[in-house]
């Protein structure tokens, strides 16, 4: 219903995303969607559906870790943290992401 | 790295599925009640929260597929179950599996047999410190040099040492009353410094000793017992006392390569010697032969020689592996082709046995192929029915190679270590390595696809339409095709390998029962070999007269002689020295290589050779009496051409003169493959030995019986004397050895490949004439005789047979030809008699195939054959 003026995700950033809001510690599934809906004042939202799929991609890499834990409001939650591996990876998407952008930015200002 | 920890976290989450989807099923009931809570918070009623909540999440069961595919290895998990099914529809077919999985394994454990021994001799690297770096040198385009030259080399310090060994020495072994002959390497006393061959116990040989010995392992435990303080036992060696300093590791590879193996090293003026040098660190080739050049330039001006010039072709080549095959390619060529010959028959084998179970699949998929295409029809890809397919074959050849890999091991400890009686003292040591696995690996996967991938894709290729029809497939002109093809391609394999095979066969059989010109059945051979410099040459020529009175003494013993060379043995063997000859010393000179005996006056009547003209030598040819030589028919005629020669003056290559008394007819000398061979025999009387003699007895009475009397008539001229007595029957055994190996290797290979070709020609034929129980049930029931039906199903096979011959015949016929350097000249491979062989055996499990199943089909009654599936 409200999902028309929300812009498609850029591909490959939902790894970015994801990574970096973990690198502040780490967080269960639903905390993860609703952290980088407020962070973006609600102007990205990651689909609950492709959001396991993803987590469980980044496992396999060994980007993230999961273990079991109780959330906030005293549910049995799964909580993921960066791995060291996570946060090279991290570093390096960011890095690529921040030249894409400005490269990007470039052109649109002068051409 | 990185790719490695995913392959293993995708592995390890192979045995943890189950707890996944629990796992999973838990994360999404907490995100949606989570979402729920805070849609409530907001202001929505539980119930309707939780609803929004569900939508909001979509569909759990497509977002778990998608959370599980990023685990998944898919195709590692249906491979596990396409093996599963596999394992299940060979248990079910036991018989099938049994015979598939034999046959390759013979074929494939024959194959990587061959393949470990032939690595093992070939390509071993030699038991030293960084081959590397060492290098065998050869000067004036010989590997061998004098010791003179040796030491002026060695004072010359260009590289980091520089070793000799001489492997052709046989030394005097003096134990208890008794003395035996050893393969003794004799070596400089820096030899193990040089080279740095590490020893298992005691220390090596060490620079500026003498008289010191280190032995093999074998010698260690064959001869001395194993005994554990060898380490300072004397040996008596040549009429001298040796101390063993070390013992070398099981494991120890000669420089010299192939697998030759002495009984021990030792410190003793070696006469001649092979050269190995270090090079220094970081040198090159290019830097070392720069530095050697002139050192060999040296050696022109202090060893003028007219033969020879020093500094000319001069060569360094490496010590081990591949390296040293190509650059001495002449060498090891025959060895190579020997080998390569037999990998290559073995091959052919394990295809035979592939297109086997290829044909046997193949029938097996088109049984099937209404199940299959069921399933396409339902939906089924037909790549995954052809991976399926491919499984099963899979299964086969891994069970296939594994059981041939355990053959493998088996053969390979029986060989490995074991002292091969040839006249060079051979020991192989093969060990399994990761060599051999990766060929198995290749080869499994090679028989993989040659078993499967034409079944699995001809199996699959019906439309689903035809193939649901009864019976569609069965009349379709891929089915046809496809069986003609494998009939034909079958028949023309077999008739390639029964030809190659029936030719060794022959050749073995010659071989045993071989004329090579002179008499074996009452001849002993005794080898009478002195302690060196122990006598002067009129002292051994005095010993030698000795010797003859006393076996000519001996009960029983026709004639007896002395001789320089034995026949046929290599080990034994003929001088094979070359040059120009002047006949009736004039200036015409013809350039000829032969081979050289010197031999007494019985030498021909005891060998059986006639002497066609002139006359045999006799007692008065001695030293002082002119010089006398008898030439074999082939030289003769070189020489002399038609006139002769009898009488005519002959100029040697060393310019000495001698009168031609003889002619002797042609006999075999080093080889019973050699044809045209030249020959020269000098009176044994005539030359200087000093040390060695064979004496060839003539006996009444079975030889065997004399062997014992002869021998201690040799032992009992001198103490210190190593005698070796042999019948001429037994050192030709052990000389015909290597050839008889291989061809026995061969004709086996050759008659397993006829029985495995046999059994899936017939299997092949049999079941295309199965496919068309229905078709002959129609005709029948529409009025056909049965002589009609046989008549036509006899016609078309015969067609494919025949035209499976042709293409066999004419590959074989060009591919045999090369083989003619394997065999003795009387087997010819061109001998259409082969082929006329093989093709009838052919012909006739042809034959068999297909009127015995016709004949079958005919007897069943028409109404069963229509129903026949």
């Amino acid at each position: 219903m409200e999902s028309n003026p929300i812009p498609e995700l850029l591909p490959g950033t939902l790894y970015l995303l994801i990574l970096r809001t973990l690198s502040c510690g780490p967080l269960h599934g639903y905390a993860i969607v609703k952290r980088i809906k407020d962070a973006s004042r609600e102007g990205l939202r990651i689909e609950d559906g492709s959001l396991y799929p993803a987590l469980n991609r980044m496992l396999v890499k060994g980007w993230l870790t999961s273990e079991w834990g109780v959330s906030e409001n005293n549910r049995k939650a799964r909580f993921y943290r960066l791995t060291p591996e996570g946060r090279k990876q991290l570093d390096k998407e960011a890095g690529e992401f921040d030249r894409l952008v400005r490269a990007i930015q470039l052109v649109m200002r002068t051409a | 790295m990185a790719f490695w920890n995913e392959i293993g976290s995708r592995v390890a989450w192979l045995f943890r599925r189950s707890r996944f989807d629990r796992e999973f099923e838990e994360e999404v009931r907490f995100h949606i009640q989570a979402r729920a809570d805070d849609l409530e918070q907001a202001g929505l009623s539980g119930a309707e929260a939780l609803r929004q909540a569900r939508r909001e999440f979509g569909s759990p069961l497509r977002s778990r597929e998608e959370t599980r595919s990023a685990w998944q290895i898919r195709w590692l998990e249906d491979l596990g179950s396409d093996l599963r099914y596999a394992a299940r529809a060979v248990r079910r077919n036991r018989a099938l599996a049994l015979a598939a999985v034999g046959s390759l394994a013979l074929g494939i454990g024959a194959n990587t047999t061959i393949f470990s021994v032939a690595r093992e001799a070939l390509f071993s690297q030699p038991s030293c410190r960084d081959p590397q770096s060492l290098v065998q040198i050869s000067v004036s385009g010989n590997t061998w040099i004098p010791m003179p030259q040796y030491r002026l080399m060695e004072d010359a310090h260009a590289f980091d040492g520089l070793a000799g060994m001489n492997i052709q020495m046989v030394v005097n072994w003096r134990d208890g009353n008794h003395t035996y002959r050893l393969a003794g390497t004799r070596v400089t006393d820096n030899f193990f410094e040089v080279t740095g061959i590490p020893v298992a116990m005691g220390r090596p040989i060490e620079r500026g000793e003498s008289d010191v010995a280190v032995v093999t392992h074998g010698f260690w435990t064959r001869h001395l017992g194993g005994d554990p303080n060898v380490v300072g036992r004397k040996l008596a060696l040549d009429g001298k006392a040796y101390t063993v300093v070390g013992v070398l590791p099981r494991d120890h590879r000669m420089l010299a390569g192939f697998g030759f193996t002495p009984d021990l090293y030792l410190t003793k003026d070696p006469g001649e010697v092979m050269l190995y040098a270090r090079l220094p660190r970081g040198m090159t080739r290019q830097a070392a032969y720069a530095r050697l050049k002139p050192i060999c330039r040296e050696l022109d001006r202090v060893y003028p020689d007219v033969s020879r010039k020093w500094a000319k072709e001069v060569g360094l080549s490496a010590v081990g592996g591949t390296e040293r095959l190509q650059e001495n390619g002449q060498e090891a060529m025959p060895v190579v082709a020997f080998f390569g010959m037999l990998v290559v028959v073995t091959g052919i084998v394990v295809l035979i046995a592939c297109a086997n179970v290829s044909g046997l699949l193949l029938a097996r998929a088109f049984t099937r192929s209404r199940e299959f295409a069921i399933r396409m029809s339902l939906g089924g890809s037909r790549g995954r029915l052809v991976r399926q397919l491919l499984a099963e074959s899979l299964l086969l050849a891994l069970l296939g190679t594994g059981a041939g890999l355990l053959l493998n091991l088996w053969l390979t400890r029986l060989l490995s270590g074991a002292h091969i009686p040839t006249p060079l003292p051979i020991e192989l040591l093969i060990q399994p390595d990761r060599m051999l696995l990766a060929y198995s690996v290749a080869l499994a996967f090679v028989v993989t696809l040659a078993t499967g991938l034409v079944p699995a894709i001809k199996g699959t290729r019906a439309g689903i339409g035809g193939a649901l029809k009864e019976g569609g497939l069965q009349a379709g002109p891929a089915g046809y095709t496809l069986r003609n093809a494998l009939v034909v391609g079958q028949l023309a394999i077999s008739i390639l390998l029964l030809s190659a095979g029936l030719l060794f066969i022959r050749n073995l059989m010659y071989a045993t029962s071989f004329n090579a010109g002179f008499d074996t059945s009452h001849t002993v051979v005794g080898t009478f070999q002195t302690v060196w410099g122990s006598y002067t040459p009129p002292k051994f020529a005095a010993l030698v007269d000795t010797a003859l009175e006393r076996l000519r003494a001996l009960p029983g013993v026709e004639a007896a002689s002395p001789a320089s060379a034995v026949p046929l043995n290599p080990f034994l063997a003929f001088n094979q020295p070359g040059g120009q000859f002047r006949p009736d010393a004039g200036s015409r000179t013809v350039r000829v290589a032969y081979n050289f005996n010197a031999v007494g006056p019985d030498y021909f009547r005891i060998m059986g050779i006639p002497i066609l003209r002139g006359r045999a030598f006799a007692d008065s040819d001695r030293l002082g009496a002119p010089e006398v030589v008898i030439l074999n028919e082939n030289l003769a005629r070189r020489l002399f051409g038609n006139t002769n020669p009898v009488g005519h003056i002959l100029r040697f290559p060393n310019n000495r003169d001698a009168t031609v008394v003889g002619i002797a007819r042609n006999c075999k000398y080093v080889t019973l493959g050699e044809e045209n061979a030249m020959a020269v025999y000098k009176p044994h009387a005539q030359q200087n030995y000093a040390a060695f003699a064979h004496f060839f007895v003539r006996t009444r009475a079975a030889p065997e019986t004399m062997i014992r009397k002869v021998d201690e008539t040799l032992a009992g001229l001198d103490a210190a004397a190593a005698v070796e007595t042999r019948s001429m029957g037994e050192i030709f055994a052990g000389a015909l050895l290597p050839s008889r190996v291989g061809a026995a290797i061969l004709a086996s290979m050759a008659l397993f490949g006829l029985m495995l070709a046999s059994i899936g020609l017939y299997g092949v034929l049999l079941y295309a004439v199965q496919q068309r129980i229905r078709e002959i049930g129609i005709r029948v029931a529409l009025g056909a005789t049965p002589g009609n039906v046989l008549a036509m199903i006899v016609s078309q096979s015969l067609k494919l047979v025949m035209a499976g011959m042709v293409i066999g015949l004419a590959v074989a016929a060009a591919a045999v030809r090369p083989l003619a350097m394997f065999l003795v000249p009387e087997v010819r491979p061109a001998d259409p008699m082969n082929f006329v062989a093989v093709a009838s055996v052919l012909a006739l499990v042809a034959a068999l195939a297909t009127v015995a199943p016709t004949a079958r089909a005919l007897r069943v009654d028409p109404a069963v054959a229509l129903r026949h599936e």
